[in-house]
């Protein structure tokens, strides 16, 4: 009998978090280069939410190790064929590229901005990794369905992107910066991440086959169903296109950060 | 690197003493465990931080409607390319130079990550001391001229400690006898050095299919799936950065929400 990792809410936390991060991250950077002046205050949050997820997701996975104070051990290889080695290295180097864009984003004065760009530009790399790669960590192990999905990583990153984006306006909406383009911007994101999404979801499900059945016929299935597909995916995203004024902006938003959510905690405690 | 050393498991020898089970956990001071009603005879059920050699009792339904004992001393494969090790990102686990595979209790920082790497479902975590638990193959004592401690109690030679070309031929004459003598289902599981996993260097002589054993009849690598995957990722990554840039793109520097 196959045995399980053992890895409960700490890793679900770290999953939905570091996608959050990556995700935040790269949109940030996206926005730097691609958009104009009018989404600065996308960029220093996109940046600022990934520096600090970043710091919260070292301090998640520290504490899950069966030996805290030995986490250092991780650095003293690097198997870069090892999502477990490769994500514990690429942490620091993410979180280097987060301190350092965070930072160059703080000033009023926009001089170090073609600078800052051209480093966010490289730091998207990590992100992307990020986001992604703690479903390829799954998909690498002993345990069915986890190694029967061949689109973990990138449903993850979709997740990470609609979560990081999500996260970004809520931020702004809570900042009261929600009139601008800026905000607009996010949202249009956001709008194209869950559709890519739920595109990669169905993909999922079916590449899976009957090897899905934890997900959509166990005793998680109603929190896949009900909490990822219907409230975080469909809800958010016919409130966003049907234009809804009714609804608070800030709905769609914590409706897709709670699916991210799920969507980690149903993957997970398929074997926990 | 020295001589590949090996553990040959020829359960058609095996009486299910369980002096394998004991020895092992005297040598290597395991604690006792809560044992688990399991409807058969075996104890323990699983593979556990605690329990590093296991016989299994398998009851066989015959066509007469009996069952048949099949008797299996099962323990870590030290598979040539083991999950496990490749997966432990510390290093602490390890290929000695006898080819077994370690864990370095000194090394290792309890992510746990071995032990849903393993196929077999061997290695475990022990809350107690925060690291991951397996077979050491008696490292202490094959450093020091000695077999391992199964090995050793064995009294029927079900299980035998040696150089794993002379146990690999002495096991394929071994199935080619039982064969002769009518055991149609006789075969070696992990032998190959070709074959899964590069070959195990414990294998074991089997008087069934492998399911029969609850062993898998192929054993994977789990990293097999890292390259496709990341590969994937990657594409989706490319698409999800083309639709953000379509998002925040300006256009003549006016920008408006109509994508």
């Amino acid at each position: 009998m196959l045995k399980t990792p053992g890895w409960h809410l700490l890793i679900v936390w770290y999953f939905f978090l570091g996608g959050i991060a990556g995700g935040a991250y790269f949109t940030a950077a996206i926005a730097d280069n691609f958009g104009g002046s009018r989404d600065r205050g996308v960029v220093r949050t996109g940046y600022i939410l990934s520096l600090l997820m970043i710091g919260v997701c070292g301090i998640l996975l520290i504490l899950d190790l069966g030996t805290p104070s030995r986490f250092l051990n991780m650095m003293m290889h690097f198997k870069f064929w090892d999502p477990m080695s490769i994500g514990a290295w690429m942490l620091g180097v993410f979180g280097f590229f987060a301190f350092v864009s965070s930072a160059l984003s703080l000033s009023a004065d926009e001089g170090r901005a073609p600078l800052r760009r051209k480093f966010s530009l490289v730091g998207t790399i990590f992100g992307f990794f990020l986001a992604s790669y703690t479903g390829v960590l799954l998909s690498a192990t002993a345990l069915p369905f986890w190694s029967d999905a061949r689109l973990m990583g990138a449903l993850f990153l979709a997740s990470g992107a609609s979560t990081g984006m999500a996260a970004i306006s809520l931020l702004l909406y809570l900042s009261g910066d929600s009139a601008g383009e800026g905000f607009k911007k996010v949202k249009r994101a956001d709008r194209f991440a869950i559709v890519f999404e739920m595109a990669v979801l169905v993909l999922f499900l079916v590449l899976l086959g009957s090897a899905a059945a934890p997900l959509t016929s166990g005793h998680l299935a109603p929190l896949f169903w009900g909490g990822l597909v219907v409230l975080g995916l469909v809800i958010p995203l016919l409130v966003d296109v049907l234009g809804a004024r009714w609804v608070p902006a800030v709905i769609p938003a914590v409706l897709v950060l709670v699916g991210g959510f799920i969507l980690r905690y149903v993957v997970v405690m398929t074997h926990a | 690197m020295a001589r590949t050393l090996a553990m040959f498991t020829d359960t058609s020898l095996c009486i299910g003493c369980r002096a394998c089970q004991v020895a092992c956990k005297q040598w290597n001071e395991l604690p006792m465990e809560e044992p688990e009603w399991t409807g058969s005879y075996q104890n323990h059920a699983h593979f556990t931080d605690k329990t590093y050699r296991l016989v299994r009792f398998i009851e066989k339904p015959q066509p007469n409607g009996e069952l048949q004992w099949l008797l299996m001393s099962d323990v870590c494969k030290h598979c040539a390319q083991a999950g496990c090790l490749q997966a432990c990102p510390t290093g602490a686990i390890h290929r000695t130079e006898y080819g077994t595979v370690n864990i370095n209790q000194d090394v290792c920082n309890g992510c746990r990550y071995c032990v849903s790497s393993c196929p077999f479902g061997v290695v475990a975590f022990n809350a107690d001391t925060g690291r991951a638990n397996k077979c050491t193959f008696c490292n202490d004592r094959i450093h020091n001229g000695l077999g391992p401690a199964c090995a050793k109690a064995c009294p029927t030679e079900s299980i035998q400690f040696g150089f794993r070309d002379e146990l690999a031929a002495k096991a394929e004459k071994r199935v080619a006898k039982l064969k002769e003598m009518g055991y149609t289902g006789a075969q070696l599981y992990g032998v190959d050095s070709n074959g899964p996993l590069g070959g195990l260097n414990a294998f074991f002589l089997l008087l069934d299919k492998p399911s029969t054993y609850n062993l898998p009849e192929k054993p994977l690598l789990p990293q097999r799936n890292v390259l496709v995957d990341s590969v994937l990722s990657v594409g989706a990554a490319l698409l999800v950065g083309v639709t953000a840039v379509v998002a925040f793109r300006e256009r003549g520097g006016k920008g408006a929400g109509d994508a």
